[in-house]
């Protein structure tokens, strides 16, 4: 089971590797752009999904990747990937700074703040004019990399963000932050009194989240070599997560996967061989995202999950009840609450 | 003396400001969700009293505002009835911010496909110029005009929920939902008729700013973000804390222009980001 495990891993990671010299621009280029969105999805969905923190304003760490990318590239006169990890640091520091005030705000409030925020970081920025202002500004240093590596290397970089916010996501929820922020999702008083800090797990999942919706922003920003702010934090960034999240699945770690494959099916059917313009295609988006709200507020994955069955990714943890039965088949139901009690004690701290 | 008229404007401006906003602390206060969709149906408003004044050339914006509110009306008590009052019970407080924000896409989206980008405004004739000189100052008589409107429809909201029986359901409704249900109040009624009226409160102030200025669909946002900042520096429970938290929005923002002329409504944003940072408690506070 495990060696199988590793080759269709190994097998994915060739053809990922391998991809570039059959696939054409235009399939590379979409699948990099879904890999992105994939990655900020996850991180909106670990947001509001697992921490219980709806941003409206995740937007704003796109498009400070991306200037913070821009601009140490430009400076520092480096090709744009070298300074790559300076976005996502950017990010953290300024998300870190930001939750100090922004988590006083709760729910509806914390999501309307979160956007004012992004608006007041665009309009700063728009009347910035080394960054280029409202005109916004190129990146000169792409062609510090070879006109023919750009699309490729944005590729790699794009599937490997995706890969790894994917399972950055699934080992934090799996460590002891996860299990916190998941006990004060399901009951804050009873996670608090357990002694669960609520207010650090949530500060360390807006700061990862910060993070990734940097790296992936700056990756897009740079296949596109132009950012100005009324791309870089326009809304619809974090209307297409919030889409993504929901239909596929809020608080699942396939949710967004399969959330992903909708949007962009849904977007190549309605686009392209209907021919309708972006706006017919946000509206039905936003109509898909109504009727999953009101039928189906679990998403999809759910209902395909019951049909195909599995946990893929699931971050639940199992209770040893099965193996302890085996051992002591005469336990009484006291004993093996009890016993059961115990493990999730454990567990918590 | 020109910052005394900048005071004096920001002032008119923010009575404005605060009828954007007293739509959606009603909301809020009653039934504690956030509609974010609040800014698309200002625009939409708006919108519909443009193609009004279209119809009938002869007839001044002012007074179009009364159907446009009815309108306004019968599209909340519809949005409250088919869509909201399904996830408004839920235990989930996200649902309906979830829901509300995926109508605004559609509404916003809609109305660039059936208006068009273009920036429209409403028409308000020789009003729109007029100004008065008292003492000196310069002050417009639509901007006075619009105050005057505000605080009318301030006070009568306040009578109403004060004062009627109709007022004292709602009130009820807001503190128990589950309790007057005994007393034979159909709660998801009660908020049909609260949608409606928050949404009509929202119409008038979204036809008297697009004869201030100018709107495209993409407004919206603004709007909300707007609304959303008078309902939190305000603070919930009266109505009067929105109309001065859309006077102090209103003075920042004009105020903030004079320094600096293409800021927008930058000076609002940060003025309300510090006021979040220092008073966070009490400042929004959700009653329950």
């Amino acid at each position: 089971m495990k060696a199988a495990r590793w080759l269709i891993a190994i097998v994915a990671a060739l053809v990922v590797v391998a991809a570039p010299w059959f696939v054409g621009e235009g399939a590379l280029r979409f699948v990099s752009e879904a890999m992105l969105m994939l990655a900020m999805a996850q991180m909106w969905n670990l947001l509001a999904g697992y921490a219980g923190l709806v941003s409206m304003g995740q937007q704003v760490f796109v498009g400070l990747g991306a200037y913070a990318l821009f601009f140490a590239s430009i400076s520092l006169k480096l090709a744009p990937f070298w300074v790559l990890p300076l976005a996502p640091l950017v990010c953290a520091a300024v998300a870190a700074v930001v939750a100090l005030f922004l988590f006083r705000l709760r729910e509806a409030y914390f999501a309307i703040g979160t956007w004012v925020f992004s608006e007041v970081v665009s309009l700063l920025i728009s009347k910035t004019e080394r960054l280029g202002g409202e005109r916004g500004i190129g990146l000169p240093t792409a062609r510090l990399i070879g006109a023919h590596w750009l699309e490729p290397l944005t590729f790699w970089i794009s599937a490997a963000i995706a890969v790894g916010a994917v399972a950055g996501t699934y080992a934090l929820l799996r460590s002891r932050v996860g299990l916190g922020l998941m006990t004060v999702r399901d009951n804050d008083v009873a996670a608090a009194s357990i002694g669960v800090d609520v207010w650090r797990n949530r500060f360390i999942a807006f700061v990862l989240s910060a993070a990734g919706c940097g790296l992936a922003g700056a990756v897009s920003f740079t296949a596109t070599l132009y950012v100005a702010p009324s791309f870089a934090f326009d809304p619809n960034w974090v209307v297409a997560m919030m889409f993504i999240v929901i239909i596929g699945g809020i608080g699942t770690l396939e949710g967004p996967i399969l959330g992903v494959v909708i949007y962009f099916a849904l977007r190549e059917l309605l686009t392209v061989a209907f021919g309708l313009t972006g706006g017919w295609y946000l509206v039905g988006l936003g109509l898909v995202a109504i009727a999953t709200m009101l039928f189906e507020p679990a998403g999809l994955w759910p209902l395909l999950r019951a049909r195909v069955g599995g946990d893929w990714l699931s971050v639940r943890r199992h209770p040893p009840d099965r193996e302890w039965r085996a051992i002591m088949p005469s336990t009484s139901d006291a004993e093996r609450r009890a016993a059961e009690e115990r493990s999730r004690r454990g567990s918590a701290h | 003396m020109i910052w005394v008229e900048t005071l004096v404007n920001g002032i008119l401006y923010g009575g404005l400001y605060g009828l954007l906003g007293v739509g959606l602390a009603l909301i809020v206060g009653v039934m504690r969700v956030v509609n974010l969709s609040h800014g698309e149906f200002i625009v939409l408003s708006a919108f519909i009293g443009v193609s009004l004044v279209g119809a009938v050339p002869w007839v001044h914006p002012l007074v179009l505002i009364v159907p446009v509110a009815v309108i306004a009306f019968a599209l909340g008590f519809g949005l409250q009835a088919v869509l909201i009052n399904r996830v408004v019970t839920r235990p989930d407080p996200f649902a309906a911010i979830l829901l509300t924000f995926g109508v605004a896409v559609v509404m916003r989206n809609l109305m660039v496909e059936v208006f068009g980008a273009d920036p429209r405004n409403l028409p308000a004739g020789r009003l729109a110029q007029a100004s008065a000189g008292v003492f000196g100052l310069h002050v417009g008589v639509l901007p006075i005009i619009i105050l005057a409107l505000s605080i009318v429809l301030f006070t009568g909201l306040q009578l109403i929920l004060t004062r009627t029986r109709f007022g004292r359901i709602v009130r009820a409704t807001a503190d128990h939902r589950d309790v007057v249900r005994l007393m034979g109040v159909n709660p998801g009624r009660v908020y049909n008729v609260v949608m409606g009226l928050s949404l009509a409160l929202a119409s008038v102030a979204g036809m008297l700013l697009a004869m201030r200025s100018s709107f495209t669909p993409y407004s919206g946002v603004e709007r909300l973000l707007i609304s959303f900042e008078v309902v939190v520096l305000g603070g919930l429970g009266t109505f009067w804390g929105a109309m001065l938290g859309g006077i102090t929005l209103g003075v920042a923002e004009l105020v903030g222009l004079r320094f600096d002329t293409n800021a927008g409504p930058l000076y609002a944003h940060l003025l309300f980001l510090i006021g979040v940072l220092l008073r966070p408690n009490g400042l929004f506070r959700v009653r329950g």
